[in-house]
């Protein structure tokens, strides 16, 4: 079911991106990474709303657990009331995560870096599409690299936690207390050391669909930066100060 | 649902929602790419030889020796206090007419790294390391071939290599633009590359040198064989060609259902092959008709070279993912009941062998890595390791 809907789809659009762009590995996983952080953006910017608009409601929301924190149930009256959906940000999210999951995994099929993976490949290719099979194994050096096996030079896993590290910075909301800031800080760690330890460990080919996520997730930051605007956390509610975050214009 | 909104609306007051989702997130990424760990994962497959009573097996970790009537263990290489996971994939070559004993040539797939093994009086001695070669840049899948003094195989890094057999030293080196997982095949003063650079190249066994390549369209894992003085190969076209090496062309081309990925197997003119989705053939070399009414079908993958019984009555092809073997009557192509299916007999992507009574296979996923069966009924003979020290 979950190779039917998401990855064979992905992997045979991959295969058409390669046969019709001059045979290059890279330029097809660039162009589907691209295709798909596209094909989610509506969803993410409707996360990102989302937990916009709890971020301006926090103090408000502090208010009522204070004043009700002993009625759970007129707690939760009161948040509804307000307009607050707890699954606002979860759901996109959760949506976006077998499309990008299914892409990772497609990249690494069609990449086939062991025979065994090779192996379990004609399944996935859709017969009715003549020549996908003269296609396999897909070319897979670029520059220093053979895309199926990790980089040597760990450049790509260095390159890889960088932009990590930077769009996590970008993206991750001011922390409204001392709980959230420490969790915070854990995932603008945690991210781009587990995507940079996955990238120098398996084929390089990942690593290069890290590197596009991230560098078209910066890119889409600083075009719909107004979505990544929040309201500056109230000073009691967090020390240390909110962290610093590029300016960002309001619309 | 309000059961879930409630949930949903506790883990929110509680400040929880975002954490435990990024926590997910985490979680769901690393259980669904396998990146949990645990023992060596396999990323090809095992393949042994049969010689004068005595089974020389890749096993991952080791090369192994057991005798082929009791599956008894005689030696393994590198010992048991070696503990660096090279590991061995590459089917084992026999050299008989080198050394004091005979040499065993073997691969290691990640240390790229060919070991010439000098064999003792007898098979049960433990053998002496001759030579090394380290000069590949990737890794050994498929397995060489012996001939004139050298020792040829092909390597992930796209060459293919011939080594001196008295002392390892690199005789020549022949590039191709891909990986080679075909074991190359010697007619003559020839050398016959199959490439996964959709190519299949002749080459002078003397010097290396190209003699001419064929475009075949599609990338060749399966090793080509010889019938009559023609070079039969199939490729990921899902094609079988008959390559006259006269002419150096393709003199017929038979279409299969799907990739041809498992070595054929010859018997006089009789040429047998399976394509991956799981169709069996068998074909007159001479004639090019079908020798059974239609094709015989199993319902897996297969991707080992099939396998015929002493007698060759019987034609066995291993099934991929169920792991079971199949047996067919090689005339007719009807299958037989044969075998004994196990509760989990793990997977079978390796080459099937026979002698004169026993079929073996290298199942993966399992406990007992080597298995020897009856030719007539199938029936389980030994493992290694046995059974109860397995578990």
């Amino acid at each position: 079911m979950w190779d039917t809907i998401i990855i064979r789809p992905i992997i045979n659009l991959l295969l058409l991106f390669y046969k019709f762009l001059g045979h290059e590995t890279i330029v097809a996983v660039a162009l589907l990474t691209l295709l798909m952080r596209l094909l989610v953006t509506p969803l993410m910017l409707k996360q990102q709303k989302s937990t916009r608009q709890q971020q301006e409601l926090h103090p408000k929301l502090i208010e009522l657990q204070k004043k009700y924190k002993d009625d759970p149930q007129k707690l939760m009256e009161e948040q509804r009331k307000l307009g607050i959906n707890p699954m606002g940000g979860c759901l996109p999210l959760l949506i976006q995560l077998p499309l990008m999951i299914g892409l990772y995994q497609g990249i690494m099929r069609v990449l086939a870096s062991t025979p065994l993976q090779l192996l379990a490949l004609p399944r996935d290719i859709y017969r009715w599409i003549p020549s996908f099979s003269s296609l396999i194994p897909l070319k897979s050096r670029f520059l220093w690299l053979d895309l199926a096996l990790p980089d040597s030079l760990f450049i790509l896993p260095l390159l890889v936690v960088v932009t990590s590290w930077f769009y996590q910075k970008l993206i991750t909301p001011p922390a409204m207390d001392p709980q959230a800031e420490a969790m915070n800080k854990q995932m603008m760690l945690m991210m781009p050391l587990m995507t940079g330890f996955f990238s120098a460990t398996y084929a390089s080919g990942l690593a290069i669909y890290f590197l596009i996520t991230n560098l078209i997730g910066i890119l889409q930051y600083y075009l719909f930066r107004q979505y990544y605007t929040y309201p500056t956390p109230p000073a009691s509610d967090k020390k240390p100060p909110a962290q610093k975050r590029p300016q960002a214009s309001t619309k | 649902m309000s059961l879930w909104r409630t949930f949903a609306d506790r883990l929110y007051q509680r400040g929880k929602m975002r954490r435990m989702s990024s926590a997910a997130l985490l979680l769901l990424f690393i259980v669904v790419t396998g990146c949990a760990g645990g023992s060596l994962r396999h990323e090809s497959w095992p393949g042994l030889i049969v010689a004068d009573g005595t089974i020389y097996a890749a096993n991952l970790e080791r090369v192994q020796a057991l005798n082929a009537e009791t599956g008894k263990l005689l030696w393994s290489y590198p010992d048991e206090t070696d503990k660096n996971i090279r590991p061995f994939y590459s089917t084992p070559v026999l050299a008989e007419d080198y050394g004091d004993h005979g040499l065993l040539l073997i691969a290691g797939y990640k240390d790229g790294t060919v070991y010439a093994l000098s064999l003792g009086e007898t098979r049960a001695e433990r053998p002496d390391l001759l030579w090394t070669f380290a000069g590949a840049g990737g890794q050994y899948v498929g397995s060489g071939v012996v001939a004139e003094g050298k020792f040829i195989i092909g390597n992930g890094d796209g060459n293919v290599y011939a080594l001196d057999l008295a002392d390892g030293g690199q005789v020549w080196t022949f590039s191709t633009k891909d990986r080679v997982w075909a074991t190359p095949v010697v007619v003559e003063d020839t050398v016959y590359i199959a490439s996964l650079d959709h190519y299949l190249y002749a080459v002078d066994i003397a010097t290396g040198a190209e003699k001419w390549k064929l475009e075949l369209g599609g990338a060749i894992s399966a090793t080509p064989v010889v019938v009559n003085g023609a070079l039969w190969v199939g490729n990921f076209t899902s094609k079988l060609y008959e390559i006259d090496l006269a002419t150096q062309q393709v003199a017929w081309t038979f279409e299969a259902s799907d990739w041809m990925w498992a070595t054929p197997i010859a018997k006089g003119s009789i040429l047998y092959f399976a394509d991956v989705s799981g169709h069996v053939y068998a074909l007159n070399t001479a004639t090019h008709a079908p020798v059974w009414d239609a094709p015989a079908v199993i319902d897996d993958i297969v991707h080992g070279r099939p396998a015929l019984s002493a007698n060759g009555s019987l034609l066995f092809v291993a099934g991929y993912e169920k792991g079971v073997i199949h047996a067919f009557d090689a005339e007719t192509g009807s299958e037989m009941n044969w075998g004994v299916v196990t509760r989990n007999p793990g997977r079978l992507p390796g080459d099937l062998v026979t002698d004169e009574s026993r079929l073996y296979a290298m199942p993966i996923l399992v406990s007992e890595r080597i298995q020897a069966l009856d030719q007539e009924g199938g029936k389980i003979l030994w493992t290694y390791p046995p059974v109860e020290a397995a578990k």
